[in-house]
């Protein structure tokens, strides 16, 4: 791959990952069906209490017999003795009277106060952007059928067009005990904690992403560990404390290679101590009512995911597809809950086949690449509306044949509810890279990944810089805001 | 028969009329009191009633109509024995049939034609359409007519029951409650309010 098709790339990939992310699952149509406020399932959206946690296990569904609950006026489009008449009659299902939608936006600003901090020093000096402040709208659809299957979907607007982030038919209690198996097909999040993947105050996402093929081999469209990829999961909770799921999903690459899409599987199991039962049956509410957030408990979980992804080949001039990268994951998380204080931590090693170019050889050839990615989130609920936390992410690479470097992100920041639907975010971005990765030519390159939304990592060399150059930064202060209706 | 004897007897006759009607009246209790259903929104298919009370009780005819692509009442109470007309209102061909206990399908009938289909055993028939399946109706059928739809706050009358000793329950589409023993005294009113649940 030549410089100038290097440099464009991670132009347009660090433009991308800067832009917010897809924010939320908090979706107003659930509140419609219920009757309820967001505040029964959300702290400050996407953030989930313990209750929606559950809800969001239960493949969107109250514990209990879901319709118990539903308050909105619904359509039968058979009745429930139909199903004595089967295969006589159509399984009966029902629909709502209004249709379950949702809207909303998100979009963040950006201040620049260090000019020689990596983002104004690649953007003439500038200090700040309102460019984002609009960045993206969404339309929410969730409801259910019936007891058993639900319908997700989120189809989210953004200045380079419309995308379906999400679109899932997720059929429950499939076998066995309630909530035992259920079957999401779709696309959406992959399960590989026991919890949401907006599990975070300040970021879009609990787990950080590191986009290795994108650091190390420029793709434009890197494998990353959560994102929006269509798939197949079985997932359940046993006996309310034990969840799983083992899934399979096509990845995102290779499309474009007039090949089948890539292949990855990925297994998670999790365990909960004390709090609510996962899965919220049998629960007399929260621990405390004027806390519903809060509970004393501990979850442990880890995971496997296995990737068989497809890039273009830059060993090849001019650059062709495909390469197979195969990948493991390894990691694992823990939630530790003291009442109103939370600590999520989290770790996941990475391995790639052929994940780097070890230019060092008397030919340049791929070569293995390890890494390592921690992140975590302290946070403390003061007040309902108001959540001050501080995020951790740190990304290290092992490339086989080459200098290990590291990034370490900071993100000290508060939340904000100005609504049960509106939510502000205030978030600083500390970064401190030790050394910084290399190119397919052998050339330092920009940090890339993270948890966006308030800021993925950016931090890039200066153009004197070596592989090993160490550098800290006071990279911004963002302003998020998101409202949903 | 002369005037003045003529009227005699009428008032006579009216007095023992009177007398009988009175006793009639005297003999018969009332049961009542509210359901609380939990959740509130399945309260519409709510009946209370009494079970194994002894007696004859003389076959009646009654209706279930079809309007508005709705059965009409949605719940209706009839004794074993008895027979319903299901009518048709709608300018729309229905069809009723019930897939519960021993079953029946009345086959599709226009505007203003009548299917009948009598009731020989006790238990609740769901009434459905198979053009329209979200069509729903109950019919209860009782061992004996001492039977109520709740109304709209959950409470229930059922009235002139005889004197004794009696199983009160609660049938509800979609909750249960358990039975509770009643004792019911002629004229007198006996207050059972009563919770149904998951």
């Amino acid at each position: 791959m030549t410089r100038p098709r290097l440099i464009a790339a991670h132009t347009v990939l660090v433009a991308a990952l800067l832009a917010p992310a897809s924010p939320a699952s908090a979706i107003p149509a659930f509140a419609r069906k219920y009757g309820t406020s967001c505040l029964t399932c959300h702290t400050a959206y996407p953030k989930l209490t313990p209750f929606g946690e559950a809800f969001r296990r239960n493949g969107y569904r109250f514990p209990g017999v879901d319709s118990d609950y539903v308050k909105q006026e619904t359509v039968p489009l058979g009745q429930e003795q139909n199903k004595k008449t089967f295969p006589d009659s159509v399984w009966p299902a029902s629909i709502p009277v209004s249709v379950p939608i949702a809207v909303g936006a998100n979009g963040t600003m950006q201040l620049y106060p260090d000019k020689t901090a990596s983002v104004p020093r690649n953007n003439n000096g500038t200090q700040f952007s309102l460019d984002d402040l609009a960045a993206e709208g969404h339309v929410w659809a969730g409801a259910s059928l019936d007891d058993t299957i639900t319908l997700w979907a989120e189809l989210t607007f953004a200045e380079g067009g419309a995308e379906v982030e999400h679109a899932q038919v997720l059929v429950n209690d499939l076998l066995g005990p309630k909530h035992a198996v259920n079957l999401v097909v779709g696309k959406g999040f992959p399960t590989i904690t026991s919890f949401g993947a907006h599990s975070s105050y300040i970021a879009d996402q609990g787990i950080a992403n590191a986009p290795v093929s994108a650091m190390l081999l420029g793709s434009a469209d890197p494998f990353v560990l959560v994102d929006n990829v269509t798939g197949l999961e079985v997932n359940g909770v046993i006996q309310g404390r034990v969840d799983y799921s083992l899934g399979l999903t096509t990845g995102k690459n290779s499309s474009t290679f007039g090949s089948f899409n890539s292949e990855n599987w990925y297994a998670h199991v999790g365990f909960k101590l004390g709090g609510m039962r996962l899965d919220g049956e049998g629960s007399t509410g929260a621990e405390d009512a004027l806390h519903p957030w809060a509970e004393t408990a501990l979850t442990v979980d880890g995971f496997y995911y296995h990737s068989n992804e497809h890039f273009d080949d830059v060993l090849v001039a001019p650059p062709s597809g495909p390469f197979a990268d195969l990948s493991s994951t390894v990691g694992g998380q823990v939630r530790g809950q003291l009442g109103s204080l939370e600590l999520d931590l989290g770790y996941y090693s990475q391995d790639h086949g052929r994940g780097w170019v070890n230019t060092g050889l008397p030919t340049p050839a791929y070569a293995k690449v390890t890494a390592g990615v921690l992140y975590g989130e302290l946070s403390y609920v003061v007040f309902p509306w108001m959540i001050p936390a501080i995020r951790v992410e740190s990304i290290s690479l092992k490339p086989s044949g080459g200098a290990s470097v590291s990034d370490l992100h900071l993100m000290p920041g508060i939340a904000f509810l100005l609504r049960p639907n509106v939510k502000l975010v205030v978030a600083g971005n500390i970064e401190s890279t030790d050394g910084f990765p290399l190119d397919p030519t052998g050339a330092a390159t920009a940090w890339q990944g993270g948890a966006g939304d308030t800021g993925p990592f950016v931090a890039s060399p200066l153009p004197n810089y070596t592989a090993t150059a160490k550098k800290q930064e006071f990279e911004s202060l963002a302003l998020f805001l998101a409202w949903a209706i | 028969m002369t005037c003045r004897a003529s009227s005699a007897l009428r008032l006579l006759a009216s007095g023992l009329a009177l007398a009988l009607g009175s006793t009639a009246r005297a003999e018969g209790a009332t049961v009542s009191g509210t359901v609380d259903v939990q959740p509130a929104k399945y309260l519409e298919e709510t009946v209370v009633y009494l079970k194994s009370v002894p007696g004859a009780y003389k076959p009646r005819e009654h209706e279930m109509d079809q309007k508005g692509m709705k059965f009409v009442p949605h719940i209706l109470l009839v004794t074993q024995g008895d027979t319903v007309k299901f009518l048709n209102h709608d300018n729309v061909a229905h069809n009723v049939y019930s897939p519960d206990n021993e079953g029946y399908n009345l086959g599709t009938f226009k505007q203003n034609e009548v299917r009948t289909q009598a009731f020989a055993k006790a238990g609740v028939y769901s009434q459905l359409c198979s053009i329209h399946p979200e069509m729903l109706g109950y019919v209860f059928v009782g061992q004996n007519p001492y039977a109520a739809v709740v109304d709209k706050k959950g409470k229930y009358v059922i009235k002139n029951v005889p004197p004794g000793s009696y199983q009160l329950a609660v049938w509800n589409s979609k909750l249960k409650a358990p039975e509770k023993a009643v004792t019911v005294a002629a004229g007198k009113t006996v207050e059972e309010n009563l919770t149904v649940k998951r």
